[in-house]
């Protein structure tokens, strides 16, 4: 492909991972039971709460340690972390938002092509490692980004870091 | 304490043995002369609480390696024995082995990923040394489940920074083959099913090279399209009597598994064969189906490159037109490069040639993707305020608190 082609990619980002702390511990059967949207996985200790807007599901623990998955951007991830803090100060904790850390950002994009999988990987060599009896795709790592792509023979080329 | 015998200096007869500091000596009373000089150390019967040291305890060489390591390294020796693996594989796996366990990332790890520790050390020697191992082979040897091998794999190709090499399908197919029994004779094979080994070997590993330019191969699981290219081959080396037979039987005859997605490599490999007939100036009178292209297999594989490029529609249009028949030209489209056939109503007719996907594009699934961003959401920074009415949504009120709390009976 040329340098300027005319060719626009769409890079849509489909889920956002981030990690925050409530400082406090949290009761899991205080959630659970008066918590509306809530799954209680009493074998692994932790609560999956979902929210609507922004679309987010959240796994907490009794640590105070919560992760959400499920948004569509940074902001949004902030935005959810958040409400689902504040759901949890109204269940009566005493909850401070406090390092909250965007973890994992995993985007898709579509190349207008076809592309060979056993040759790319030939001259890719370092970076790329096919293995088609585990995978489809070849996985290149980028250290320098600390990004991993998931390279399609369709073209279909999975972002995540 | 007197002691028989003279003395040979002065032939007095009075000798005693006396000890000078820790060594007996044996000395002439008149004269001094020494006779006879002890040992230095104690005798063995002295020693009663010490015995013989063995060389391997005293110098520490079987308390270097730890008990798992050696069973380790016993088990993989036996693997290689049981594949027939040269020495050399043997020692450069048992080498990967002793590194990998040395390693803190899996010095602590599960026996059950131990013993699959070995298993990955052989199979990445195979593969750096082009030995056609799959990794079916190997879980089955190990009574393993493939995801649990296949992550012990990858951290160990990432742990030691090892180099594996692509698997060959050329080499595989001859592997794969070399398990068959279709080619000797056998009371429950039927004499036309007998096959001669060079000639399924040759046409198989042809079939397979038309399935790599066709962009069959990427992206999938290779043994599906051995095994599939297999059949196709052994059918029509002689058609009229093996027509009849399925796919199952002939993989129950040769005694092979038959792995699910091989129906489907089958059927696109067929349709291929069928676009490449189309092409063949003497078969284009026939009607040619599934069935009957199979008897016309050597032909098109004879003319494969001719018959490619005329089938699919290329890059250059041009290239269609003064195709010349030959294997000189070169048959496959270059890499990465490839775009859509330009005419794109051509696709509506059969005998047009159609631009050469992979099938998962000829077929597209349908695929929800979500639509982008619409303008009120691309205004969120993140740090909204958050009304209570927004909040009071995840809450349950305190009659639904009481109900639930009943009917789940909570402490």
């Amino acid at each position: 492909m040329d340098a300027d082609s005319e060719v626009a990619l769409d890079i849509l980002i489909t889920n956002v991972v981030c990690v925050f702390r409530t400082r406090c511990h949290l009761n899991l059967r205080k959630i659970a039971l008066e918590g509306a949207n809530v799954i209680y996985k009493r074998d692994v200790g932790k609560v999956l709460m979902k929210l609507r807007k922004p679309r987010i599901t959240a796994t907490i623990w009794s640590s105070g340690k919560v992760i959400c998955t499920g948004a569509t951007s940074e902001e949004e991830a902030k935005l959810g972390a958040r409400r689902l803090a504040r759901s949890l100060q109204k269940l009566g904790f005493q909850v401070i938002f406090t390092d909250f850390k965007v973890v994992n950002v995993l985007a898709v994009c579509n190349m207008p092509f076809e592309i060979r999988l056993p040759e790319f990987t030939k001259s890719n060599r370092p970076h790329a490692s096919y293995e088609p009896e585990l995978h489809p795709a070849v996985c290149y790592r980028m250290k320098a980004l600390r990004a991993t792509l998931q390279i399609f023979s369709t073209g279909s080329v999975t972002v995540t870091g | 304490m007197a002691a028989r015998g003279s003395c040979p200096a002065c032939g007095s007869a009075a000798l005693v043995e006396d000890a000078h500091y820790a060594q007996q000596q044996l000395v002439c009373a008149a004269c001094g002369c020494v006779l006879a000089e002890g040992l230095l150390t104690t005798t063995y019967t002295e020693e009663e609480h010490l015995r013989e040291v063995a060389y391997s305890q005293s110098t520490g060489q079987k308390e270097q390696l730890s008990r798992c390591l050696q069973r380790g390294i016993r088990r993989v020796q036996d693997l290689c024995k049981v594949l027939h693996l040269p020495t050399m594989f043997e020692e450069t796996a048992v080498s990967y082995f002793q590194r990998a366990l040395q390693h803190p990332s899996f010095h602590l790890v599960s026996l059950e990923k131990k013993e699959l520790l070995g298993g990955c050390c052989i199979f990445v020697t195979c593969r750096q040394h082009n030995w056609p191992l799959t990794m079916g082979t190997i879980c089955s040897l190990l009574y393993a489940k493939q995801e649990l091998f296949a992550s012990v794999y990858l951290s160990l190709q990432k742990e030691l920074g090892l180099s594996v090499p692509a698997l060959s399908l050329v080499d595989l197919v001859k592997t794969h083959l070399n398990s068959f029994r279709l080619f000797q004779q056998a009371a429950d094979i039927p004499a036309p099913f007998v096959e001669d080994k060079e000639k399924m070997v040759a046409r198989t590993m042809q079939i397979v090279e038309l399935a790599s330019e066709t962009w069959l191969v990427t992206g999938r699981h290779p043994v599906p399209i051995v095994t599939a290219a297999a059949f196709l081959s052994w059918q029509s080396l002689q058609p009229a009597a093996r027509l009849t037979c399925t796919f199952a039987r002939f993989c129950k005859l040769a005694g092979v598994d038959l792995p699910p997605p091989a129906h489907l490599r089958l059927k696109e490999l067929l349709d291929i064969l069928l676009r490449m007939a189309s092409q063949l100036a003497w078969l284009r009178v026939f009607n040619m189906d599934r069935k009957t292209v199979v008897k016309h297999i050597g032909d098109l594989l004879q003319h494969r490159i001719f018959l490619l490029k005329n089938a699919f529609c290329l890059e250059d249009e041009e290239e269609q037109h003064d195709a010349a028949p030959g294997e000189g030209s070169p048959g496959s489209p270059p890499a990465a490069q490839e775009e859509g056939c330009p005419s794109e109503g051509k696709r509506q007719h059969e005998d047009s040639p159609r631009p050469l996907l992979p099938p998962c594009l000829i077929n597209p699934r349908k695929r929800l993707r979500t639509a982008a961003l619409s303008s009120s959401d691309s205004a969120i920074t993140g740090n909204e305020p958050i009304s209570d009415s927004e909040i009071e949504q995840y809450l349950r009120g305190p009659e639904e608190i009481r109900a639930f709390r009943k009917a789940k009976a909570w402490p």
